[in-house]
């Protein structure tokens, strides 16, 4: 640490390292700040920036490790503790109760017996003022814009007396106006000493912003230093600069670039839906691996689950979608797989397979969905059959397809959901996350299998937020930003640094 | 730590049959459990409880569990579909009252089931359109739909509290008095309907959906079921074998009294399901154990009413049995915290 920091920082954490069930959240990262110091902290979606937020606002408590406020070792079990010591975290979704008032969030856990509500508004109508923000400690906390829950959280840190505020992607949902207004809020609170932690995916604002930055890749502290000396190129080497050696990916890049285009087999044109896909516009080819990358909130998830009918686009000025040359809108799911249209979830247990279920059970049900597979009686036969098939095709460990869902690890879990949509003979295939929480023989395997997929001549689409995933699978790539796709790469032209450079803003 | 290491032994032992011998309630099963108890109560019964083990008592205890098992059916299927039917009771009284005077009107019996059917499975029909299309809870939709159903009933479609069963129709009386090869005739009609719910659920692919669909809904959704249509169905199965239940009382004692609405029956209904270990969770349960809890549930009450025991003390004992199954019922399938929904039970 080379900084000419005239004090002794005001928070350490020394050597942190959080598990989670076997996984390195975060490993041995240093980690200081001193007093009225706006430290930015940038890394990819998933290099443990939440993590070590959360460790310091006692969200969670680190595996090993210390925190170290004023040299003083300190041990938060719960949020209550931070906050007594003076650290509070402002998360991206508010944690204000919106069936209160200003006033009484404001005052929330500080609350003596009796509290006099003429008093209480007087209180924070004084606070509020002293800190210039225009809002009316008696409104009800439903009824304010994104910026005013803001300026309400901010003024429970500092009522509070918080010494280290932290925010968590504060300015994702403000407009630029109100954006110019947190800054100047945060240069005031920076004034009185308190110490500030920036989370942000916006490069620009870190660098406009921040005294010093912390770049997390994988879970490792790997640059820390003054603002000043820092650009975006830097920022962004530091943020994927993966250490190439992880001999998995390395092998599998094709050489070989398709010489003559295939079919297109789907066009998405101008799609919108809500705020999160914003005209989405993209084609897909048969036999193709299209990767899509993109931060968490760029609409990637969105739009395949719009094109496969989970999500239903804007009905007006919602945009096209051409299957073959003609225009689809689907409802429900079950048309999009009628018409051959598979989205494999990302979050396998949240609405992937059924826990109660054997395998072959699973499997049998996304059989039974489609308009080939219908037969008013089930038939043990069918379902042995396509039970035992799917386990040798996806290499399924299991001691037999009767085997209880519940029983697997989580790459066999995986292994049955991607199998339960596939037996469904689609055409084009939506995988999202297809590894995500999947141990690395397992990751392997079904890569191996998405691009038999597409040497079978389906259309393949691979969401992923790992960079050297959506490398090695795709044809490809395309990248997403705030609900539009801002690039597209071919493999041969695409590196990490460049996806990098156009996913975030 | 030790809790962990403990969960993980439970788990090894379920998932191998004969796997080591530590006792887990776990490997039990609640239907092995429930039927356990009920012949260790019948048993005591018929050797303390005089007058319990004869012929004529057996047959009083048949018939009356009969109409709380045909509820049990409906209300299983919906349950195991991770939802619920408060307006059953509703439904059994109006509709089979409504049915008995408009047969009384001279509209014939087939026209005058018929009518009565309709107006259930429209009933249900709304239920389900309600639940899965507007998207209210099971729990307050079927609440106010089965008052709903009650008041239209008594302000609009029937003249008194109770409807009496036309003199000349010999048939629906025997649905509730006459014997078939010996066996009371509402024993009979319940077998059958254990016997339809369990093969719809367990061999046809409505029942597999609504396994998949109590179990995971979005994931339901997401493999492709049509998951509206299917609570629309459940619902309307639930109300159609209430109706039934309805013809089946009214044929016992010839006539309907609506005030049923006000009693304890839909309460007995949820006790024997969830007893049987039909899960409050969804997508766990089948009929069979459904009957097992029929069983049990019959054989206490009607042992209790032999022995003469005080009408809230037979509400106390009720209850707790209920408590203790929904705790077990806990304990074997926690509630997962992510897939849980609002408006969940």
């Amino acid at each position: 640490m080379t900084t000419e920091r005239h004090e002794e920082p005001m928070l350490r954490v020394v050597k942190g390292t959080k598990v989670y069930g076997g996984a390195r959240a975060i490993t041995d990262v240093d980690f200081d700040i001193g007093r009225g110091e706006i430290h930015g902290l940038v890394g990819e979606n998933g290099a443990g920036k939440s993590t070590l937020c959360k460790a310091l606002a006692g969200a969670i408590t680190l595996s090993s490790g210390e925190i170290l406020l004023d040299e003083q070792r300190q041990v938060f079990a719960t949020p209550a503790d931070a906050l007594k010591a003076g650290i509070v975290m402002v998360y991206q979704e508010t944690s204000l109760i919106p069936t209160m008032t200003v006033a009484q969030n404001i005052i929330l856990g500080r609350e003596k017996y009796m509290t006099r509500l003429r008093g209480m508004y007087i209180a924070a109508q004084q606070l509020l003022q002293s800190m210039n923000f225009h809002v009316d400690p008696t409104a009800m906390v439903s009824t304010l814009g994104a910026a005013q829950k803001q300026m309400v959280e901010i003024a429970r840190a500092v009522h509070h007396r918080a010494r280290l505020i932290i925010f968590d992607e504060p300015t994702a949902t403000l407009t630029p106006e109100e954006k110019l207004h947190f800054f100047d809020l945060i240069h005031r609170l920076k004034a009185e000493g308190v110490a500030i932690i920036f989370i942000s995916h916006a490069l620009e604002e870190a660098l406009e912003l921040t005294d010093r930055v912390t770049v997390l890749r994988d879970g490792e502290c790997v640059h820390t230093g003054p603002t000043k000396d820092l650009t975006r190129e830097i920022l962004v080497r530091h943020m994927v600069g993966r250490d190439l050696s992880q001999t998995y990916y390395a092998d599998a890049r094709k050489p070989d670039i398709k010489q003559t285009r295939r079919k297109k087999v789907l066009s998405v044109q101008n799609v919108i839906m809500g705020k999160m896909v914003r005209n989405m516009s993209f084609s897909v080819y048969a036999g193709e691996i299209t990767g899509i990358s993109g931060l968490i909130g760029s609409g990637r998830t969105e739009i395949a689950k719009v094109v496969a009918g989970a999500l239903k686009r804007n009905f007006i000025y919602g945009g096209m979608i051409y299957l073959n040359g003609k225009p689809i809108r689907y409802r429900i799911p079950r048309q999009a797989i009628a018409d051959g249209i598979v989205y494999v979830t990302e979050d396998r247990k949240l609405n992937g397979f059924f826990e109660t279920m054997r395998i072959d059970e699973n499997i049998y049900v996304g059989r039974l969905a489609t308009p080939e597979g219908r037969s008013t009686l089930l038939s043990r036969r069918e379902q042995t059959r396509v039970g035992t098939e799917w386990v040798q095709r996806m290499k399924i460990r299991a001691i037999n397809s009767r085997a209880k869902i519940v029983e697997l690890s989580g790459g066999n879990q995986q292994k049955v959901v991607v199998a339960k949509s596939l037996v469904q003979n689609p055409k084009v295939v939506f995988f999202d996350e297809p590894t995500r929480g999947v141990d690395v023989g397992a990751i392997q395997e079904i890569h191996d299998f998405i691009r038999s997929l597409a040497a079978q001549g389906i259309a393949v689409v691979v969401i992923s937020s790992y960079l050297p995933e959506i490398l090695s699978l795709s044809d490809r790539i395309l990248v997403a930003r705030q609900g539009r796709i801002v690039e597209e790469f071919s493999a041969a032209e695409a590196t990490e640094e460049k996806i990098m450079y156009a996913a975030i803003h | 730590m030790t809790e962990v290491v403990a969960m993980a032994s439970v788990k090894d032992g379920s998932s191998t049959a004969r796997g080591p011998a530590t006792f887990a309630l776990k490997n039990v099963g609640q239907e092995t459990l429930v039927v356990a108890t009920t012949v260790l109560i019948f048993s005591l019964c018929a050797i303390l409880v005089s007058g319990f083990f004869t012929l004529a008592n057996i047959s009083t205890l048949a018939r009356s569990v009969s109409v709380l098992g045909i509820l049990g059916v409906g209300m299983t299927v919906v349950v195991i579909g991770r939802g619920l039917d408060l307006s059953q009771v509703a439904v059994l009284a109006i509709c089979a009252a409504w049915s008995l005077k408009l047969i009384g009107l001279g509209y014939g019996l087939a026209a005058g089931l018929a009518m009565g059917l309709g107006f259930a499975i429209a009933v249900g029909a709304f239920n389900g359109f309600a639940i899965s299309i507007i998207g209210i809870p099971a729990l307050f939709t079927t609440l106010a739909s089965g008052t709903l159903v009650y008041g239209i009933g008594r302000w609009l479609m029937l003249d008194g509290i109770i409807t009496y069963a036309p003199e000349n129709q010999p048939l629906l009386l025997a649905l509730g008095q006459g014997e078939l090869l010996g066996i009371p005739i509402p024993l009979v009609i319940f077998a059958a309907v254990a016997l339809v719910g369990h093969l719809v659920l367990s061999r046809t692919t409505a029942g597999r959906f609504v396994y998949a669909f109590g179990d995971n809904a979005e994931a339901a959704r997401l493999t492709g079921v049509s998951v509206r249509v299917l609570t629309i169905s459940q619902y309307a199965f639930s109300s159609a074998v209430a109706f039934l239940a309805g013809l089946v009382t009214a044929g016992s004692v010839a006539s309907i009294n609506t005030n049923v609405f006000s009693s304890s029956l839909i309460f007995d209904v949820l006790l024997i399901v969830v007893l049987g270990g039909v899960s409050l969770s969804g997508g766990r349960g089948s009929i069979a154990s459904v009957l097992a809890g029929t069983a049990l549930i019959g054989t206490l009450l009607n042992a209790m009413i032999l022995l003469d025991v005080q009408g809230d003390v037979q509400n106390i004992v009720k209850s707790v049995v209920l408590l203790g199954a929904i705790t077990l019922d806990r304990k074997l399938h926690p509630r997962d915290e992510e897939t849980a929904r609002q408006g969940d039970l």
